[in-house]
């Protein structure tokens, strides 16, 4: 899996070290605490390395047992019109 | 990931809003500026104070345009020009997740027309990013003008921003607001925040920003408001405005839309809250919950 970029449509902002993301400008507001923040910075940096693998490095985490949680989160982002994934 | 259960702090709503109706004006051609709150330049409100709303001023002849296509994008009216406040120069809508917003077609204290204010700070304009958008703002020292004419309205509230953008500002800053408060006609009302009203205590307007920067009864604000009026017909139709019922306050009292009733009893009562207002001076003001600035 490669990396993502928000959409054209997505606003976000961080406050108090919460990210918030939203479609614009209809809404909603998500609210992308702790680990969920973690996953968008790190699916918005580019790298070689998949996300899950990145993500299981910063947390300590096997691959495996994450792998589903964080790909289930990021078709979610990707189905609410937040997240794209960069081709190639 | 969360989504309407948790509370979203009030800053973050706000920028998002900035970012949603400069989404919404884009894309149906409206040309706004986005004022006061979360768009100020921070140099400008060092203390960082967002507001409780987003307040845009729109191209007058563009105003039709913003109001449908916010209602498109799931914003509800709240209050009218008629009845948002008494200089009927903004309109108030409500998101369910951006909250509420100010549409300005005027701003009160500019006496040079609308639409040529407007181009005005729109050709000085500059744009500032908020919530990964490129939200229009006016220049610096519009910015420091609007906020020095909001302060006349706010009755001592808001005067912090007087010091900062003008008491505190550099001379050659200072000469740009002054040149700028020059050209918008709006001596009179910045003097009334900034200082100096009683130099301009032969001008029409004067009682009225008196009044207004001062604080006083509705009833006084409404004499004013008459006396400033610069037709006598103008001043009539403020006269007839005065007792009418304001609906839209009485239907976000009532929780409720004002049934015909509501309103006969409501057209009673309000000379009599008047009356004793004349009474108590400004102790007591029937005020709605949320008022528009």
């Amino acid at each position: 899996m490669g990396g993502y970029r928000p959409t054209d449509a997505t606003g976000v902002v961080e406050h108090e070290d919460v990210l918030y993301a939203a479609t614009l400008p209809d809404g909603p507001i998500l609210v992308l605490d702790g680990i969920a923040g973690l996953i968008w910075e790190v699916a918005c940096e580019p790298s070689d390395d998949s996300v899950v693998d990145r993500v299981a490095e910063l947390t300590g985490a096997e691959p495996g047992d994450i792998r589903a949680e964080v790909e289930r989160f990021l078709d979610d982002l990707v189905r609410r019109g937040l997240l794209r994934p960069i081709a190639g | 990931m969360n989504e309407s259960q948790v509370s979203v702090p009030l800053q973050v709503r706000l920028r998002f809003g900035h970012a949603a109706v400069q989404r919404v004006a884009t894309a149906a051609g409206v040309d706004l500026l986005h004022i006061k709150g979360a768009a100020v330049t921070p140099a400008l409100r060092p203390e960082g104070y967002l507001g409780s709303d987003v307040d845009v001023l729109v191209r007058p002849d563009h105003v039709d345009a913003i109001d449908a296509a916010l209602r498109e994008h799931g914003w509800t009216l709240y209050s009218t020009f008629e009845h948002g406040s008494p200089f009927g120069h903004a309109q108030t809508y409500v998101h369910d997740a951006w909250g509420y917003i100010d549409i300005h077609r005027w701003f009160p204290g500019i006496r040079l027309r609308p639409d040529q204010a407007f181009e005005l700070f729109w050709g000085d304009r500059h744009a500032y990013e908020i919530a990964g958008v490129a939200c229009q703002v006016p220049s610096d020292p519009a910015q420091a003008v609007i906020l020095v004419l909001n302060a006349a309205r706010s009755a001592k509230g808001a005067r912090v921003d007087v010091i900062t953008v003008w008491q505190e500002a550099e001379p050659d800053r200072r000469v740009e607001i002054a040149r700028l408060v020059e050209h918008l006609h709006a001596d009179v009302a910045f003097a009334a925040a900034a200082g100096g009203l009683e130099r301009f205590r032969h001008d029409r307007e004067y009682r009225l920003w008196k009044v207004v920067s001062d604080g006083g009864s509705r009833s006084a604000e409404w004499w004013a408001r008459i006396r400033s009026a610069p037709t006598t017909w103008a001043g009539v139709r403020i006269a007839l405005r005065a007792p009418l019922v304001n609906v839209d306050h009485l239907a976000h009292r009532l929780g409720r839309t004002p049934t015909p009733l509501d309103i006969s009893v409501e057209f009673v009562r309000r000379p009599f809250a008047a009356v004793f207002e004349g009474v108590k001076g400004a102790g007591r003001r029937l005020r709605p919950r949320r008022v528009v600035r």
